[in-house]
């Protein structure tokens, strides 16, 4: 019972402050502080989000944005996965493979986007490859630090019974560095998002970063601000999802949990 | 937990003994990159004969390159010099006939399998039996360790010791004619460890594979073994060979209090804190 008050308690407190924050916005914006608008009352703001609920106009650039990230996503992560175990797992491929993905690693995504922008148009394609580049790097550095982080008992293991070079990277390379190759995809999903809203605005056909941009040209203020929200909501629902699959795919790295 | 209970619940033809070959070990020498570029060596030069059937334990002081040896014999390393035959065989790469078990069982162990699959990874790649047969099969040998009720248990929901018990079932669902052994028993406590020492024992009795322990434990070498081989400082050698000549069954407590078996330990106690002393001025 005593845990069940403090986990109610630590609700309370943790709706207390953005609580709080959008009382002072409504005070704010309503008395004239702040220039409505620029930032109309949360209040206006969320009957305009529930009107978007309501009316299901959400699911168009909704459904949009989700199919361009996990499209987008899903290329990055593969392709990362598959280079990874092979520069974790062979030094001459590291050596390769490494001068190149350092060089592009820090270079921030969105710089790319002009020169993709030039080969492949303003359309889906241009946005699924900035999501795949984004999502890519994060993966593979964790991929390659998860396969060096193999146990050479566990190599040896599976060599004293037989197995294959392909047996052991599917049975043993794989899964013992999935916790690290996770890991890479929690940040690539965040990054994604990013890159995916970042590339609907530029553009400019469709998704929720097309749907706040185009709302604020036209000060459809309320409605920008409100798919905002739906964005937010968004972010934050991928979290939850992602720390469930997490949970089931490397439930053996956290045993204490049990 | 009593070693004649889980005896009596095995299933007999579980896997009938298979016929051993000699295993050889001849002038295996072996030495590695030293970060300064020398080589260096950590077997001078080491030849064994194990008969099929045979206990052979192999003592030496810490460091001194038994473990390197094994797994030469195991055909997880190459030698720098020598080679080792099992029957009329060359062994250049892992022979399908020797296993090796651990001394880190929670490295050894996988644990995002259950302890049944860890057990059918033995063996399921090379048989290509039935998903019932191949059930059957990781259950009688986890019930030979008496863990029958763990089989979809992960291993790190178990003791050290049951760890240890779910790599030994594992090793031996392999039905390999050679165990080798790389100190198994030294990272559980040490009631655990006698426990240990009669399961292995009754297996080896049952199963009739050829046995080859690594281990610095004096007392567990001479308790088990036929033979027990002693090795020098590194880089090393064989300093000698000795039969212990106790007779078996072996008994936890009286086979350890009789005159034989503390000569020996005597003995072998006094020709390694002698040869360390050695090691240690020179």
């Amino acid at each position: 019972m005593a845990s069940f008050r403090r986990h109610v308690i630590a609700v309370v407190l943790g709706i207390a402050v953005p609580l709080a924050g959008l009382i002072a916005l409504e005070i704010a914006s309503r008395s004239g502080w702040v220039n409505p608008t620029f930032l109309p009352p949360p209040s206006t703001i969320l009957a305009t989000f529930w009107g978007i609920i309501a009316s299901g106009s959400f699911i168009a650039p909704l459904g949009q944005t989700l199919l361009l990230l996990f499209t987008g996503y899903g290329i990055g992560c593969a392709a990362a996965i598959a280079l990874g175990v092979l520069m974790g797992s062979s030094r001459p491929v590291f050596n390769l493979f490494e001068p190149l993905t350092e060089l592009l690693r820090p270079l921030p995504k969105p710089a790319l986007l002009p020169a993709l922008i030039l080969f492949l148009g303003l359309g889906a394609r241009m946005e699924i490859t900035i999501v795949a580049l984004g999502c890519f790097f994060p993966v593979l550095i964790n991929t390659i630090q998860g396969v060096r982080a193999v146990e050479p008992t566990m190599i040896n293991t599976a060599r004293t019974f037989g197995h294959g070079p392909m047996a052991i990277w599917r049975r043993i390379l794989l899964p013992a560095s999935a916790p690290y190759i996770l890991a890479g995809m929690r940040i690539s999903l965040g990054l994604g998002l990013i890159l995916v809203v970042t590339a609907e605005m530029i553009a400019g056909s469709g998704g929720l970063g097309d749907s706040i941009l185009s709302a604020q040209r036209t000060f459809l203020v309320k409605e920008s601000y409100a798919w905002l929200v739906v964005l937010a909501l968004l972010g934050l629902l991928l979290t939850w999802l992602f720390t469930w699959v997490e949970r089931r795919l490397a439930f053996w790295n956290a045993p204490q949990v049990q | 937990m009593s070693i004649v209970t889980h005896r009596r619940s095995m299933r007999t033809g579980a896997g009938a003994p298979v016929a051993g070959s000699r295993l050889l070990v001849d002038e295996i020498g072996k030495s590695f990159l030293g970060p300064d570029g020398g080589t260096i060596a950590a077997i001078g030069n080491v030849s064994l004969d194990v008969a099929p059937g045979e206990f052979l334990a192999i003592v030496g002081p810490s460091g001194c390159g038994k473990s390197t040896l094994l797994q030469v014999i195991a055909g997880l390393m190459l030698p720098s010099s020598g080679k080792v035959r099992l029957g009329e065989h060359d062994v250049t790469g892992e022979p399908a006939h020797m296993v090796y078990l651990f001394q880190q069982y929670s490295k050894s162990l996988l644990p995002w399998m259950t302890v049944a699959n860890n057990v059918m990874f033995a063996f399921s790649h090379r048989l290509k039996l039935s998903s019932n047969a191949a059930a059957a099969r990781c259950r009688d040998y986890l019930a030979m360790v008496g863990l029958a009720d763990f089989a979809q248990h992960y291993p790190w929901q178990l003791s050290g010791g049951m760890q240890q018990r779910v790599a030994i079932a594992r090793a031996l669902a392999a039905e390999p004619q050679v165990l080798l052994m790389d100190e198994p028993f030294s990272s559980v406590d040490a009631l655990t460890r006698l426990d240990l020492h009669a399961l292995i024992l009754d297996l080896w009795t049952e199963k009739r594979f050829t046995a080859v322990l690594v281990t610095h434990d004096v007392d567990e070498a001479i308790f088990l073994a036929d033979r027990v081989a002693v090795l020098t400082q590194r880089p090393a050698m064989l300093s000698e060979v000795i039969e212990t000549k106790l007779p078996r069954p072996r008994h936890a407590i009286e086979t350890r209090e009789s005159r034989a078996f503390l000569a020996l330990r005597h003995r072998l106690l006094k020709y390694l804190l002698a040869r360390n002393q050695d090691g240690a001025h020179g």
